[in-house]
């Protein structure tokens, strides 16, 4: 008999069918090895020939999007067996300028502890490394990083934070060329406002009716007085017992409604009075965005302004906010990649055909953390386009997970080729991701040391500092931001920047003679309030003598000038908000008005039927109460 | 096409080899796991170990992984959902997973990828059916259509090209 699955020529042979039963029979198939044992050979080949090819690959490719910039892997050595890995010709470019490095380094070796290993997780033992180059020009420029991810976002956030500051123009047009000022009452912002408020104003007094018609005062009172009027004079004998009651219960009945529609109309009062309140702040933030109007009016008739801080923000402002760009950047991945506490995180899986899917990273106080450099020590030469020196760097508890590791991550970099203050470089810094609020702090000095040179906005000069101090304080604590930059030089020299010369107007020619005039600087920069809503504040030796010598000479007319301004501002301010201010009056008024008529004529009303209960109640005795009374 | 051809070629030389249907739809539940779940994972390394080393069809698990993998990249955002499900929604599985994730070779497995576990939770629940469904098929075909093919002109053609003796040394 012929069965499933069972070949012709087995079925012809006695001896091949029981030998047939007995291979079908049993579980395990020891050949299998051997093909198995052959992938294992092949898959070993495979990995000697392009395992280090595959992970150099992958590292630089996880690494640019880590960290937002294009980042470079020469070479990479992996000693499976001293579980030590070796980078050769690592390059990070600078995320803020596509053509240079934030460093470059000649080699990396890193000895991991074995046994994390078997869980993905990477604790260095011993670290080295050498030849590192800082601020080096790129030959090509890097690529720039698209997608998601942590970096992306963080630089959003960057950008976010640097928009928020408002930094003054520098100008200086001779107030004998200033045009005319023509204002297009839509670009102000107290204008807007005031549009806005006159749409609130409107609902606000559509809803007050609305509200007002939805208490029926009007069907209370006449059902009342019908009431009232059925029941005048009538005589409670000629009623009778039940009809007395009926008239009773009717009467209790209308005083109880008017009762309710009066509590209806008292909060519609105090309802009024919210309302019209909220109003009323609305009205004062047409004022706060009117003194950012005469600002901006000031701007588009680029009056020079008079005050230092303006001065010192125009002149160093931004490159302030680019020295708090960078740590605010790199803090806020720090803060991305090492947050604080245990729960389970998500990231992004694999790179893969299928679908990435999400990794979840579950961890106890006694788990490894998933990376750890316990501490290096290491003597590095570093150098750049401008020559080279040998520092010392220490780093302790680097991490992506702070809540294990229960330190936080502490750094140093110090410049040891000198025993005297001059050309000294000292920086120290922190990430306290441990507790609940995140804290980063970095601190650096740097001392006799060539300063990079500054572009004046709004003129043709640029300013090297020459060899001076810099110092550098940075503290974001939770979201709260405390920063500031001092720069101080006693030897500064004004170039003529070539490549923005041009004729000067006579403000300008004044200012120029003022800076270049200058030969010490002395800057200081704070940044302060949160990062979503930083403030920026700048003094220097330089803003002062520019603007006592701007106050000297055009004064008078700046101010002249800047009160015309105000008055425009302000007429065509006035000319959409007084009509707003009239209406939040009436609105309130009207509300008042109406309640105080409502509630007379439910007094009255009220009193009426009261009336009428006192004549019905004269002739009966023991009438039940209704329910609820 | 040329896979198509070679997907049809190995699915009627595993229909006639001579493994028991139980033998041939072992091998397609287990060769499943190859084509639902991400490929280059520590669980299908044992499930290609296991299709070799037992005596099952080693031919129907390739061929599934083929037949299987154009419906794990179609199921892959179900695989991601039932993932992050058990991973993240499932909070009285979070013990496990925490030791899990901290124990050495364990955490190897990538089970805390939300894919990579909901396509293995998938397969594992599809399992059995895969298997009665498989061994249903094949006694079904070798019982209606089996006979008539084996002796067709195409069938006697493929089974003398030089790739069936290669094919056979893997035969249960």
């Amino acid at each position: 008999m012929s069965t499933a699955g069972s070949s012709p020529n087995e079925r012809e042979e006695g001896g091949g069918k029981r030998e047939e039963r007995r291979k079908k029979g049993r579980i395990f198939r020891w050949q299998g090895i051997v093909p198995i044992l052959l992938v294992l050979v092949l898959v070993f080949g495979g990995w000697m020939l392009f395992g280090e090819r595959i992970i150099r690959g992958t590292i630089a490719e996880a690494a640019t999007k880590a960290l937002g910039a294009q980042f470079d892997l020469a070479d990479l050595k992996i000693r499976t067996f001293a579980t030590t890995v070796e980078l050769r010709g690592i390059a990070l470019a600078d995320p803020f300028d596509r053509n240079k490095n934030l460093f470059e380094v000649g080699h990396i070796l890193m000895e991991l502890e074995p046994r994390p290993l078997l869980e993905k997780k990477v604790i260095v033992r011993r670290f080295g490394m050498g030849a590192v180059r800082t601020g080096t020009r790129r030959a090509t420029p890097a690529r720039p990083v698209t997608g998601g991810g942590f970096a992306p976002n963080a630089m959003r956030e960057v950008q976010r934070f640097a928009q928020q500051f408002k930094v003054p123009l520098l100008a200086l047009t001779p107030i004998d060329s200033l045009k005319a000022l023509v204002l297009d009452p839509s670009l102000l912002k107290a204008v807007q406002a005031a549009l806005t408020l006159a749409k609130d104003a409107d609902s606000t007094k559509a809803a007050i009716e609305a509200r007002y018609a939805g208490i029926r005062l009007q069907e209370t009172l006449d059902s009342s007085a019908a009431l009232a009027t059925r029941l005048q004079g009538t005589n409670v004998r000629a009623l009778g017992v039940d009809g007395a009651r009926r008239a009773v219960a009717d009467l209790r009945r209308a005083v109880a409604r008017v009762d309710s529609t009066k509590a209806r109309v008292e909060a519609l009062l105090t309802e009024t009075r919210r309302r019209v309140d909220s109003l009323q702040s609305g009205v004062s933030r047409i004022d706060a965005a009117r003194r950012e109007d005469y600002d901006f009016a000031r701007g588009l008739l680029k009056l020079p302004s008079l005050e230092t801080p303006d001065i010192g923000a125009a002149l160093f402002g931004k490159v302030t906010i680019d020295k708090f760009e960078q740590a605010v950047y790199w803090s806020t991945l720090a803060r991305q990649y090492a947050p604080p506490g245990l729960l389970p995180r998500k990231s992004e899986g694999p790179k893969r055909m299928r679908k990435a899917g999400s990794t979840v990273h579950f961890a106890t106080p006694q788990s490894y953390p998933r990376f750890l450099l316990r501490q290096a020590n290491v003597d590095v030469a570093i150098g750049g386009d401008e020559g080279s020196a040998t520092y010392k760097l220490a780093v302790g508890a680097v991490t992506t997970d702070p809540a294990i590791v229960g330190r936080p991550t502490v750094f140093a970099i110090r410049r040891n080729t000198s025993g005297t203050n001059l050309d000294s470089v000292l920086i120290t810094g922190s990430m306290d991701h441990t507790g609940a609020v995140p804290r980063e702090i970095v601190n650096a000095h740097a001392a006799g040391m060539k300063l990079p040179t500054l572009a004046l906005p709004a003129l043709p000069y640029s300013m090297d500092p020459g060899r001076g101090t810099s110092e550098l304080r940075f503290v974001l604590d939770g979201d709260g931001l405390f920063g500031r930059w001092s720069v101080r030089s006693t030897n500064l020299a004004w170039t003529l920047d070539s490549t923005r010369a041009r004729r000067l107007n006579s403000v300008e020619s004044l200012v120029a003679r003022v800076l270049t005039g200058v030969q010490e600087l002395e800057l200081t920069a704070d940044v302060s309030g949160s990062l979503a809503a930083p403030k920026l504040a700048v003094r220097s030796n330089l803003d002062r003598q520019v603007a006592d010598r701007l106050r000297a000479v055009v004064g008078e007319e700046v101010a002249a000038a800047q009160a015309k301004v105000r008055a425009q501002v302000d007429r065509l301010v006035e000319e959409k908000s007084a009509p707003v201010k009239a209406k939040i009056a009436e609105i309130r008024t009207d509300g008042e008005r109406r309640v105080a008529d409502a509630r007379a004529r439910l007094d009255e009303e009220k009193r009426k039927l009261e009336e009428r209960l006192r004549a019905l109640g004269g002739g009966l005795v023991g009438l039940p109460r209704l329910p609820g009374e | 096409m040329l896979t198509f051809i070679k997907l049809l070629r190995s699915l009627i030389k595993t229909l006639h080899s001579d493994g028991s249907p139980a033998q041939i739809a072992f091998g397609v539940a287990l060769g499943a796991a190859l084509g639902l779940t991400p490929i280059a994972n520590v669980h299908n390394a044992i499930v290609l170990l296991l299709l070799a080393v037992l005596n099952v069809s080693f031919a129907a698990g390739l061929l599934a992984w083929g037949v299987f993998v154009p419906i794990g990249f179609m199921f892959d955002p179900l695989f991601d959902r039932i993932g992050n499900w058990l991973l993240v929604d499932s909070r009285f599985l979070r013990p496990l997973w925490t030791s899990w994730d901290n124990i050495p070779g364990l955490a190897l497995t990538n089970f805390n990828n939300t894919v990579v576990l909901g396509s293995v939770v998938f397969w594992l629940v599809c399992f059995i059916p895969i298997y009665f469904a498989a061994r249903y098929g094949v006694v079904k075909y070798r019982a209606t259509l089996g006979e008539r093919i084996r002796n067709s002109r195409y069938y006697k053609l493929l089974e003398t090209s030089q790739l069936y003796s290669v094919y056979r040394w893997f035969q249960p």
